[in-house]
């Protein structure tokens, strides 16, 4: 595969924004498609590569989505609005509370695309780059400062 | 923790008083190491972990990795999904 097979991931914290570059070896119709079709975007969006248990999409500014991993009890469902659709360039959606953006620039069958997470604050960027961490981290995390606040001098 | 500030402990020994499995120790561990709390000491066969004092829980690093671990994977899904229905349209 030619496809450069890496993400790339950048912090802006003046904008409270997290931003994802990656290169398809595919159309961006076909890129677009896998973001906005519940027969394609179940098999990809969970990290770890099971299908989703349940997909909804209703693809208009204002409709609603909602992806249900099936490992529901560790990843909550993700779930948002539509703002803007402009097929096949860009995506806009809110979920969690902050704006995703999808934008596909298309070039000789290839794809690039640049997904930006734009949080309002940075309180905000904080809690939602917590939301990765999984459960039993965070709790180890809690102990943790709880612990260091008991014994430090 | 608790446990590490008596002194240094293997993973078994760390493992035990909570039921937990090794892996499931070994994980904590691995995250509390990145952010610099603990610190392995090469033994022979054994790595016990030692306490560090004054490490810094705010590392921006230690928090975004689990967050970009996770869309790098679905974006690795996302290629080879590609890939396969790109081979099904030719």
């Amino acid at each position: 595969m030619l496809t450069d097979a890496t993400t790339k991931t950048t912090i802006d914290k003046n904008t409270f924004t997290i931003t994802f570059q990656r290169k398809f070896s595919a159309p961006r119709e076909v890129v677009f498609a896998a973001w906005t079709e519940p027969e394609h975007i179940q098999h990809w969006w969970d990290p770890t590569g099971e299908p989703l248990s349940d997909c909804t999409v209703d693809l208009r500014p204002g409709g609603s989505f909602k992806f249900t991993n099936r490992d529901s009890a560790h990843s909550p469902p993700f779930a948002g609005v539509y703002r803007v659709i402009e097929r096949p360039a860009q995506l806009v959606f809110e979920a969690l509370g902050a704006v995703g953006t999808v934008r596909l620039e298309g070039k000789d069958g290839m794809t690039h695309m640049t997904v930006s997470i734009r949080c309002s604050s940075s309180d905000h960027l904080e809690q939602f780059l917590k939301l990765g961490v999984d459960a039993d981290t965070e709790r180890t995390f809690d102990n943790l400062v709880g612990y260091l606040k008991r014994t430090a001098r | 923790m608790a446990r590490l500030s008596k002194g240094e402990a293997t993973v078994s020994e760390l493992a035990k008083p909570f039921g937990l499995r090794q892996p499931t120790i070994s994980k904590h561990l691995r995250v509390l190491e990145e952010a610099g709390f603990i610190r392995q000491r090469r033994d022979a066969q054994h790595r016990p972990r030692q306490l560090v004092v004054g490490g810094t829980l705010k590392d921006v690093d230690t928090w975004i990795r689990p967050f970009r671990e996770q869309w790098e994977g679905r974006f690795d899904n996302l290629d080879s999904y590609l890939e396969k229905i790109n081979k099904r349209r030719k």
